[in-house]
């Protein structure tokens, strides 16, 4: 199994038990207007380094993560309950 | 015309596989609830609320309650109200199928298909987690040393069960 993820939940698992669904943004106000709305939805940075992505534990525990990976070295820095990091970085 | 409504157990044509050092039985289709509950910490106040069925852990504010015998729905009714100030339930007594899996290989075997660390220092008895045993999703249960229990989707226990089965061949 090549990548194991430290859910905090689970403990320690293989990546084909997650499902990706991309880069962790903070969600702009309803009323934030159509260029912040397509920033927010079609454009990202494609790093190399430290990224920051949704995870979910879909064949697991089935709570929303976030990761934080290296895109280079795929080195998993971190992962949290996303309900945790949403408080944290709540605006 | 009336009808009368037969439960089929899906795995009920399958006898059980002994082979030397592992045995594959199916369990009886007795009830697997789901209890939800609004706090994930509820776990203690659930032990006293629910009759001899078997609490595992799901996940995170979840588990699974197993027993071998079907309810009726008074009983259900009954424990739902016994439940109700901690947790919500989800009958999956009709979705879910139980295979246990035994032996002093059984976890070489289950082994092949789960990365989850079954020492057991780190999965002890009465230990339980939600994993993929190849590519399906299943529960797992520790209910002994050499024994174990899976909790599986109805319509993937027969898979489930003739990869379990080719998975412990060579320990015939």
């Amino acid at each position: 199994m090549a990548s194991l993820i430290a859910c905090p939940h689970c403990g320690r698992r293989p990546k084909e038990e997650f499902t990706v669904k991309g880069a962790a943004l903070a969600r702009p106000e309803p009323q934030a207007g159509a260029d912040a709305w397509f920033d927010h939805v079609y454009l990202r940075d494609n790093p190399r380094g430290p990224y920051q992505e949704f995870w979910h534990h879909t064949s697991g525990c089935r709570r929303w993560l976030v990761v934080t990976r290296d895109t280079a070295t795929h080195e998993v820095e971190e992962a949290r309950d996303a309900a945790l990091w949403n408080r944290e970085t709540a605006r | 015309m009336s009808m009368t409504l037969r439960h089929h157990p899906v795995l009920g044509g399958k006898a059980a596989l002994r082979l030397k050092d592992v045995t594959l039985e199916a369990l009886p289709e007795g009830h697997v609830l789901q209890l939800l509950a609004a706090a994930p910490e509820a776990g203690p106040g659930l032990r006293e609320r629910i009759g001899d069925s078997d609490l595992r852990p799901l996940a995170p504010g979840q588990w699974l309650l197993i027993g071998n015998a079907p309810l009726t729905p008074e009983d259900l009714t009954g424990l739902e109200e016994r439940l109700k100030p901690v947790a919500d339930i989800v009958d999956q007594s009709h979705g879910r199928v139980r295979i246990a899996l035994s032996g002093p290989a059984a976890r070489a075997v289950l082994a092949k298909g789960t990365a989850v660390n079954l020492d057991a220092a780190a999965f002890p008895v009465g230990h339980a987690a939600q994993t993929l045993i190849g590519h399906i999703g299943a529960h797992l249960a520790r209910t002994g040393e050499d024994s174990f229990e899976l909790t599986v989707l109805r319509g993937f226990a027969e898979s489930l069960w003739d990869d379990l089965a080719q998975m412990a061949a060579e320990f015939a």
